[in-house]
């Protein structure tokens, strides 16, 4: 069954709500079964499933996290998403990253996540400190 | 309304005039106000200076080629995802995904936004910077 841009652009919502709330329970409702998210940090496919596994660890490593400035527009089957990621390190360092994601849909859930962001702004992301590199729990955003 | 095919031409003539190394096509693409972001220092860089660093790049390079591109029309621009290689006068063929979102105005490119990983800089440039 097709989607109307309307209900697109809910499901969008819906998802970086739930991500921000680290409502995972909720995320795991908006991932189709079938559903893979790629990273272009490591260009490799990941299952749903390995995703939301990782969510949980993954949190740690912020106080908080914010998915703001969200610049939202659909298309057939989908929806292309800018924004800023704003996480408060349990130190009180405040990063930021600019991330987009193209995401595909079916039957009112995500079945594909392509995201794009620059793993050269993770040290500032982290402690504002250079010279560390990326590692896989900052890959997981 | 949404122009779809048009939008997909203008994607398509816009890639493909940089492969084609076609500086004059490439230019028509961009309407006059037209400004680019790029993800590495979240700067909006003006027409000219895009259009400058674009025509260096057809001079200096061997080859540019957008692959495994996917395009998505929405109203009022398009989305595209690649692997872009390029190859370098010292034959190092560097590759990099990135995402290009462009909105448009009057069929020309307004403004857009390219989303890459400058942490793998040393896959694009080669060990020594090409």
């Amino acid at each position: 069954m097709s989607m109307t841009d309307g209900e697109i652009r809910e499901l969008c919502n819906r998802f970086f709500d739930a991500y921000q709330d680290r409502r995972v329970d909720q995320l795991a409702e908006l991932y189709a079964p079938d559903c893979i998210v790629w990273h272009n940090v490591f260009g490799r496919d990941t299952t749903g499933a390995q995703n939301l596994a990782a969510l949980p660890a993954s949190y740690e490593g912020q106080r908080r996290r914010t998915y703001n400035d969200r610049v939202i527009n659909t298309f057939e089957g989908g929806f292309v998403i800018q924004y800023t990621l704003h996480g408060v390190q349990h130190s009180g360092h405040q990063g930021a990253l600019w991330i987009c994601i193209v995401g595909l849909c079916r039957d009112g859930r995500i079945t594909r996540i392509d995201e794009y962001m620059d793993s050269g702004k993770f040290p500032a992301w982290r402690s504002g400190r250079p010279g560390k590199d990326a590692t896989a729990e900052e890959s997981r955003l | 309304m949404r122009q779809d095919w048009n939008l997909l031409q203008l994607c398509d003539r816009f890639f493909d005039a940089i492969e084609q190394m076609d500086y004059s096509t490439l230019e028509s693409c961009y309407a006059p106000e037209a400004i680019v972001w790029h993800s590495h220092d979240c700067l909006y860089q003006s027409r000219e200076s895009n259009l400058a660093m674009l025509k260096d790049s057809m001079q200096r390079l061997k080859k540019m080629r957008f692959r495994n591109r996917r395009v998505h029309v929405f109203e009022g621009g398009f989305v595209q995802q690649h692997t872009m290689y390029v190859t370098h006068p010292n034959d190092f063929v560097g590759q990099m995904d990135v995402c290009f979102i462009g909105y448009v105005r009057d069929l020309k490119i307004s403004r857009a936004y390219e989303y890459f990983d400058t942490g793998q800089i040393e896959k694009f440039l080669g060990p020594r910077g090409g």
